[in-house]
């Protein structure tokens, strides 16, 4: 760990801090960089640190999934989509291809993409064959998704997209009874794309604190130092500290190029819901590379599927930061990398697949050589304590008025 | 896909970049960086082989020593060949 890292622990090890203190990052990046570096194990007891809704693959909804799974069976397309998302299961009977894996193992072309570039490549290559690209992601995958349709796609490319918003499912978990965090630590990619001033709303219409991060140890233990001090100090706002990256309006061509090609719409969440105004679909304009417009017939078969989830699969829960990863009942049983259940498990992003990586054990059983979730300071709905209650401001507070489980 | 790989760049040419990291070479759009200029030496962060934002280097070996460790644990995501 670097000595700015150090000192920014010291900083906040000496503050006075409250006894129990909830930070949620709602980015993949964030929480692999916290794990891999070991933060909680590091941070004072009782300072919390929540994966949120930061993995886009793990929020894709099914009826997307199974979509993708059914024109890639059932077309004479080829099919690409990023690598995670290949090995994403949907619940279907015994027997018929659970995931773009398992179709590719029954016949179908499907073959993974590293950019919307390689996309257009294979495109290219296999003119005059349709190419299905099978793209869910988040903004910072949105906006080159639009740069290469807008730059010239070749005709044959059809792009199924599944491009989803990271605010809106922070603004509905602060909308709902319980929220279950106490500050917010805002994903830095996503405001280098948007700009920070998405997250204004956070500190702004909620009253709690917030900090852009980058995804290194100095960048996230300055924007937990921040957030604390704003909760302290009982002022909240809207702190950078990816501020050289992530600069004020974002990224000016990525936004042009996004409005440009796509619109705002409502759409589900895996597991979760429609969330209003939550997603992004091809304008009119680009129908010509809509995949839902060239195959229409799969769109209402997907959406018959729509909810269908995996018996005793936790990902939406653990997606929404209402319960850690090792507290699913699958996680590290019957759930892991090399047989997953859930896509939490499957994606790089995914906070499950982040915890098995970094050596964190299901709280069920023993894995050999393996922390406990506890030595990784990672028990919180085991922990029922009262918390704040001094803090007289804390009261009006979302999220802080100690008295409401998280789960 | 939202875990960025910093890059230096090497030549460009039109809206690419040969860019390297850690001696990987890739070839990264720089469509979504129009409204800055981007030439050799400069850093920038890479998501899904474009280029969203200009970085310093300090910036990009920070972010770096972060990639190296996740590597060294045998799960990080690999890099150079993932997301050029």
């Amino acid at each position: 760990m670097s000595a700015e890292a150090r000192r920014w622990l010291e900083r906040i090890r000496a503050l006075p801090l409250p006894e129990r203190f909830r930070i949620m990052n709602v980015c993949g990046g964030h929480e692999r960089a916290i794990t891999m570096a070991g933060l909680r194990r590091l941070l004072p007891p009782g300072i919390e640190l929540i994966p949120g809704p930061g993995c886009p693959v793990c929020v894709c909804p099914e009826e997307d999934v199974h979509q993708a799974v059914q024109l890639a069976l059932r077309e004479d397309v080829v099919l690409v989509a990023f690598g995670d998302m290949l090995r994403v299961p949907v619940n279907v009977p015994r027997r018929v291809p659970r995931s773009l894996e398992q179709a590719r193992a029954a016949g179908a072309d499907v073959r993974p993409v590293a950019s919307p570039m390689e996309a257009a490549a294979v495109a290219r290559a296999e003119a005059p064959r349709p190419v299905v690209f099978f793209a869910a992601g988040f903004e910072t995958t949105m906006a080159p998704v639009a740069a290469m349709l807008a730059e010239g796609a070749p005709e044959n490319l059809f792009v199924l997209l599944s491009g989803r918003l990271t605010w809106p499912a922070v603004a509905m978990l602060l909308e709902s009874e319980t929220p279950g965090f106490d500050a917010l630590v805002a994903p830095g990619h996503v405001s280098t794309v948007m700009g920070p001033e998405e997250w204004r709303f956070v500190p702004e219409r909620h009253g709690i604190p917030a900090a852009v991060a980058g995804f290194t140890p100095e960048s996230l233990l300055a924007a937990f130092y921040s957030v604390l001090r704003q909760h302290l100090e009982a002022r909240p706002f809207l702190d950078n500290c990816y501020a050289e990256v992530a600069r004020p309006g974002g990224n000016p061509s990525a936004r042009r190029l996004l409005a440009e090609v796509m619109e705002v719409c409502d759409a589900p969440w895996r597991g979760i819901g429609t969330l209003p105004r939550s997603g992004l679909r091809l304008r009119m304009a680009w129908r010509a590379h809509d995949a839902r417009a060239r195959f229409p017939a799969y769109e209402e078969e997907g959406r018959r599927r729509a909810g269908r989830m995996p018996p005793g699969c936790d990902c939406a829960r653990v997606v929404l930061g209402r319960i850690y990863p090792d507290q699913c009942r699958l996680y590290g049983r019957a759930c892991t990398p090399r047989r997953p259940i859930g896509p939490c498990m499957v994606s790089d992003e995914g906070a499950c697949r982040i915890w098995w990586a970094g050596g964190v054990a299901s709280r069920r059983s023993t894995r050999p050589g393996s922390r406990s979730a506890r030595d990784a300071k990672t028990v919180p709905g085991a922990r029922r304590r009262p918390t704040l209650a001094a803090d007289a401001r804390a009261s009006r507070l979302p999220g802080l008025d100690g008295t409401k489980a998280d789960e | 896909m939202c875990l960025g790989v910093p890059m230096q760049v090497l030549a460009v040419e039109g809206h690419t970049a040969r860019c390297a990291a850690r001696g990987v070479e890739r070839d990264v759009s720089l469509f979504l960086l129009q409204h800055e200029p981007v030439g050799p030496g400069d850093w920038v962060m890479v998501h899904v082989g474009y280029a969203i934002q200009r970085m310093t280097e300090a910036e990009a070996r920070s972010a770096w020593e972060l990639h190296d460790e996740a590597l060294a644990a045998g799960d990080g995501p690999t890099p150079g060949a993932a997301d050029a």
